[in-house]
Parts: C-alpha cells; sequence; structure tokens
C-alpha cells in the first residue's frame, strides 16, 4: 500500500508535467490547427535558462522562474511572427507552418547544443526534495485553473473558443486573428517552458531532453483530446499512471513495459479518435 | 605583385608539406558527445604539447578535425575524406559503430586508424584490418573488473538497472551474463527508458525483491541521475555497483548529494604519477581542470605520435609496423600499465589494466580495486 501511494504521488507529478506539454500543444493547435512539436525544444530552453538563472547566477527562485516564463512568452511570440505568420498570410496550406516548426525545432536543439556544455546540467530544486513533487502538482494545478477560468469564464478565452470553431465566421465577427495566433504561440510557449523547468531539477536540463517530452505530451493530448482544457491534464494523469502502474505491478519484464502507453495510445486513436473529451459545440 | 604571391604559395605549400596530418573523427552533436568533446580536447592539448617539445620527426602535427555525429553514414565518407586529404592516421574518438564504419574505408586505403576509447569488443575482431587499433578498456573488460570486486563481496542475489539505450542494453547483457556465470541471483532486472521522468517504479520493484547490491548498467546521465534519485527518496540501503558511465566526472556536480559510496569501474588512478603530471600539465597550459575522457584523447595522440617516432618515418606501412610493436605507459589504465598488442592483437588496453573507484564526499575518490582477480 504505501508503494502503492508513492506511487501515485510520483505518477500525478509526471502527468502534471505531461499535462503542461499536452496544454502547450492545445493551446496552438485549438485557434490555429498548427501542431508545433518545437514545444520540446522549448521546455529544453526553458530548462536550461533554469539552469543559467538559478543554478549559475544563483537567482531566487521567483524571480528566476518569472524572467523564464517571460523569455519563452517572447521565444513563442517570436517563433509565431517568424515561422507562421508570413506563410499563414501567403496562404500556404496547413502542412506549411507545420514543418517550418520542425525547422525551428531542429535549429533550438542545435543552438542549445552548441552554446551549453554536453553534459546534463542541474536545476535545483525550490523546495526540499521530498515535497517538491507536491510542489510541481500545486503549480500545475494553478495553471490549469487559471486556463480554464481564462476560456470558460473571460470574453478574451471567449474569442480563442469562437476562433477555433470557426476561424472565418470569427474573423467575419471583427475578432483579430493574427492577434489570437500570436497569443496562443506565446501562451503556448510559456506553458511548455513551465513544463520544463518543472521537470528540469528531476531530468537536468540537457540538449536531448526536447524530444521525450513532446512524444509524451502529445500521446497526453491525443488521449485526453483537443477540445477542452482539463483534456490535457486528463490524458498527462493516465499516461503516466499507466505508464508507472505497468512498469511496477505488470508482471512482464520492464524493456516491454515501455511499450505499454502506446499500445494505449493506438487503442485510443482505434476506439476514441477525438479523445476522452469532447469539445462542447 | 603575382611573384609575392607565388612566394607566399610556394612558403605556404612547403610549410604544409613539412606538418604530419592526422585525421581525428569526432562527435560535436551527436549522443556521445559528452565522451568526444573532452577526449577531443586531449588530443588537441597533446598535439600541442608534443609540437611545443619540437613534434615528430622534425615536423610539426597537424590535426584535421572532423565531426560525424556518431553517425555510420557520415562517418565512413568523412574518413575518405581525410584519406584524400593526406592524413598518416585517423584518431576515431565517436561512436563505436561509427569508428567500424570508418574501418571499411581505412582497411581499403590501408590507412592506420585507431581509437583510444571505445569500448566496443568487436571493433578489431569483426573485421580483419590490419590497420586498425583499439587502446580503450573493453566492455567485456569492465564487467569482468566489476565482477571481480563484487565477487569479493560474495554478493549471493543482486539486482540489475539499467535504460533502453544501445549501449545500455549491451552493457546490461553482458553484466547480466556474467552475473550468472558467476552462480550469482538477478532478483529484479529494469529498464529505464531515456526521457522519463522518474525511475521509482523500477526502485521499488527492486526495493521489494530485496537485493543484496544493485548493478547499474545504464549509459544515460539524466536517466542515471533519476535512479539515484529514487533510492535516496526511497531510503534504500543496498550499494550500487557501476558500470564504467559513473566514472564520467559531470555526476559530481548533477548527482550532488546521492552519489556517494557507490563503487564504479575506471581506467583511471589518481594516484598515478603519469596522471599527476598529466593534470598539471593540463591546467598550466588551459586553466582547466582535466577529467579521465581527456587522458583517452591525449594518451590516443601519443601512441601515434610515438609509433611514427620508431617508424621513421611516415611511410603508412612502416608506421602500421611500429603501432603493432606499441610498449607505452600513458594516462590511463592503472600504476604501470602499458599499451601493448601482444601476438597479433589489436586490442591494447591491458585486461587486467583497469580499476574500481568509490565516490567520496561527491568527488571521484580512491581506488578500492584493480584488475579481474
Amino acid at each position: 500500500m504505501q508503494d502503492f501511494l508513492e506511487l501515485a504521488v510520483s505518477a500525478t507529478a509526471s502527468g502534471c508535467v505531461y499535462g503542461l506539454v499536452a496544454l502547450a500543444y492545445l493551446l496552438m493547435i485549438r485557434p490555429t490547427g498548427i501542431i508545433n512539436f518545437a514545444v520540446g525544444e522549448w521546455a529544453m530552453v526553458a530548462a536550461f535558462g533554469g539552469h543559467l538563472l538559478l543554478s549559475r547566477y544563483e537567482w531566487p527562485y521567483p524571480v528566476g522562474m518569472a524572467v523564464v516564463i517571460a523569455f519563452m512568452l517572447l521565444v513563442g511570440w517570436a517563433s509565431e511572427r517568424v515561422a507562421v505568420r508570413p506563410l499563414v498570410e501567403k496562404g500556404a496550406p496547413l502542412l506549411a507552418p507545420i514543418l517550418a516548426l520542425l525547422g525551428v525545432l531542429v535549429i533550438t536543439r542545435e543552438v542549445i547544443s552548441v552554446s551549453f556544455p554536453p553534459d546534463p546540467l542541474p536545476v535545483p530544486f525550490p523546495v526540499e526534495i521530498q515535497y517538491y513533487k507536491y510542489f510541481v502538482i500545486a503549480a500545475t494545478a494553478m495553471v490549469f485553473a487559471g486556463f480554464w477560468f481564462f476560456f470558460e469564464k473571460t470574453l478574451w478565452g471567449r474569442t480563442f473558443e469562437a476562433v477555433a470553431l470557426n476561424r472565418r465566421a470569427a474573423a467575419l465577427m471583427g475578432i483579430n486573428l493574427s492577434r489570437v495566433t500570436a497569443f496562443s504561440f506565446a501562451g503556448g510557449a510559456a506553458v511548455a517552458g513551465l513544463g520544463g523547468l518543472l521537470v528540469s531539477p528531476n531530468v537536468s536540463a540537457h540538449y536531448l531532453m526536447g524530444v521525450p517530452l513532446a512524444i509524451q505530451g502529445f500521446t497526453a493530448l491525443v488521449i485526453g483530446g483537443v477540445g477542452r482544457v482539463e483534456g490535457a491534464l486528463i490524458g498527462g494523469l493516465l499516461l503516466a499512471f499507466a505508464e508507472q502502474l505497468t512498469i511496477r505491478y505488470a508482471p512482464i519484464p520492464s524493456g516491454f513495459a515501455q511499450a505499454v502507453p502506446l499500445l494505449f495510445l493506438m487503442i485510443f486513436l482505434i476506439v476514441r479518435p477525438t479523445g476522452l473529451l469532447r469539445a462542447r459545440a | 605583385m603575382k611573384k609575392i604571391i607565388f612566394a607566399f604559395l610556394l612558403a605556404t605549400g612547403i610549410a604544409h608539406a613539412q606538418t604530419i596530418k592526422i585525421g581525428v573523427i569526432t562527435d560535436r552533436v551527436g549522443v556521445s558527445k559528452p565522451y568526444s568533446e573532452p577526449a577531443t580536447e586531449g588530443v588537441v592539448f597533446g598535439a600541442d604539447e608534443i609540437n611545443r617539445k619540437g613534434g615528430v620527426l622534425g615536423r610539426k602535427i597537424e590535426l584535421l578535425i572532423e565531426d560525424d555525429q556518431s553517425r555510420p553514414d557520415i562517418s565512413a565518407a568523412l574518413a575518405r575524406k581525410l584519406v584524400d586529404q593526406g592524413v598518416v592516421f585517423i584518431l576515431s574518438v565517436s561512436l563505436s559503430p561509427a569508428t567500424q564504419q570508418q574501418q571499411t574505408v581505412t582497411m581499403e586505403a590501408k590507412v592506420p586508424q585507431m581509437t583510444p576509447m571505445n569500448s566496443a569488443d568487436y571493433l578489431t575482431t569483426q573485421l580483419q584490418n590490419p590497420y586498425f587499433w583499439q587502446t580503450g578498456p573493453l566492455g567485456s573488460t569492465q564487467g569482468a573488473t566489476l565482477l571481480a570486486h563484487a565477487k569479493s563481496k560474495n554478493f549471493k542475489k543482486v539486482a540489475l538497472i539499467t535504460d533502453n539505450s544501445d549501449l545500455g542494453q549491451a552493457i546490461g547483457k553482458a553484466f547480466k551474463g556474467a552475473l550468472e556465470k558467476a552462480g550469482i541471483e538477478i532478483v529484479a532486472d529494469e529498464v529505464v527508458a531515456r526521457g522519463a521522468t522518474t525511475a521509482m517504479p523500477q526502485m521499488q520493484k527492486i526495493r521489494a525483491a530485496n537485493p543484496e547490491a544493485m548493478f547499474l548498467a545504464g549509459v544515460l546521465t539524466a536517466e542515471n541521475v533519476l535512479i539515484f534519485r529514487a533510492y535516496k527518496e526511497l531510503g534504500v540501503k543496498f550499494p550500487i555497483h557501476s558500470s564504467y558511465n559513473l566514472s564520467v566526472p559531470i555526476y559530481e556536480t548533477v548527482a550532488k548529494g546521492f552519489i556517494n559510496s557507490i563503487t564504479f569501474v575506471d581506467a583511471y588512478d589518481p594516484d598515478k604519477p603519469e596522471v599527476k603530471a598529466f593534470v598539471a600539465a593540463y591546467k598550466k597550459a588551459t586553466g582547466k581542470d582535466s577529467q579521465n575522457l581527456h587522458g583517452y584523447g591525449y594518451d590516443g595522440i601519443h601512441l601515434i605520435a610515438d609509433a611514427i617516432r620508431r617508424a621513421g618515418s611516415t611511410d603508412k606501412e612502416k608506421i602500421r609496423e611500429a603501432m603493432q610493436k606499441t610498449d607505452y605507459a600513458g594516462v590511463m589504465g592503472k600504476k604501470g600499465m602499458k599499451y601493448t598488442f601482444p601476438e597479433g592483437k589489436r586490442a591494447g588496453f591491458d585486461p587486467d589494466g583497469m580499476v574500481v573507484r568509490v565516490y567520496e564526499k561527491d568527488k571521484q575518490g580512491r581506488v578500492v580495486h584493480v584488475g579481474q582477480k
């Protein structure tokens, strides 16, 4: 029983990180339809930011965190300006910005790879290590609550929803599409960055950390569905529990246990391709 | 004006002809970058040192450094490029499969090639390439040395944990085979996937199996840190015996507070006189602290220089013959170890040359065991 409780906390904390990455995807997919796999690299950039400010320059955690998140907003905004907006304005098909963003992914990783030493770099814990999982859970809960409130209760959030439901109609209603897109990318980068920052004291900041996070987050998104904010969190938690419970309790060699979450993903795609939660009409 | 240009070309041409070109194939952006980069720094430092002391056969060494990203498909093409540029030796410090691929070129072009650090056992056995040598400790030697140390502790049942990288799996299999051969029962056999965010479930399973010790075969630093973190969080006490990966000094910073009393295989004894001299010289020349990984590259370039000196020329066939007769003590290996290639073998690290060391106060500490006995 003690094992199970320990594992439940650990899986919840991992699930929160997956959920944040899934939310980052969702923020961009909803209004634009663009799947941005660079979210993993954005998480990595934030982790390196965390290393730089918190470990190397030893800034206080809240200040460092705020600066990193602000920087990520800027990164997201700039990526949209450079890799998405020119293509959309020229009427390129949806695949074009997706591929351009893959380019952003590679460039980001290479820049980090050549600017930092090759080894994983430490990022400090803001609280005692045994309480850190609760810190991750609390921070994630706050972010999700904030976004839920934003989309459900504010006019701004409603305009995002409107664009998601029907871009053309939203534009005809006078909603500024490019502003919504810019905000969704800035927000996506900030949320992905927060995910990276939260996971980095555990996994350290290293230049190959982005792709696994991007895959885990995407899996969580598919499980939860792109329709609603809560879906991302539920997807993340389900994925993390599936992963960790299988490794711990399934009577199969632990090498095979790695495949179970992906099986899970395939089953979900077949049985419920829209994910657990459906978008409201 | 034309005359000046001509004279300049002639002068640089002569200067070029006078250097001895040595190719280095390293990895600047791929998976073995954490190993390749310090090793390459060791090569560069070693070449500078040799040049400062007058070079080899009165000529300076010129390094031509290429980056193969540890990718076998790129690697062979780069070896070809270096051969075309007239290198007399190729020094391979990226990943074993990439080094293997380069051999297809060096074997055909009859250009001497060596790796000072790759550990794959197959490099000198799969291809009968008389122009290739390996002076890094073999994977099997690492396993045997670690096991020899473990045997002295009389373990009956142990746990094994690794990651899902190629190398992690290969070392895990080697450990498993060696443990089973020694009649030690493996009560838990766990894998942590690359990119995992926790190793809690694996460590819980190991705790439930109640082993007397845990063998760590993983090579991914971030994932190994997850294992140590879970170990500490779960409050387990069994000793950890680690692969050679823990000899990478990055653990001193990234796993601070988690690594004390972990024992690991290494090819580096800080008390060895050659090591002390190397550490001091490196610090003086670069202002930076050296690691054991620098030693591999440093030994590599010195082994090549030594062979060319003994060959007395840059004729590749003569260098090949001289290299095969190597008898050289370098930075790596236990006290008094020499690199040799007896009986036509081309793997030159003494099977009894590795040591087991222990982490003390978050630093790589003393040697606790030597060799395979």
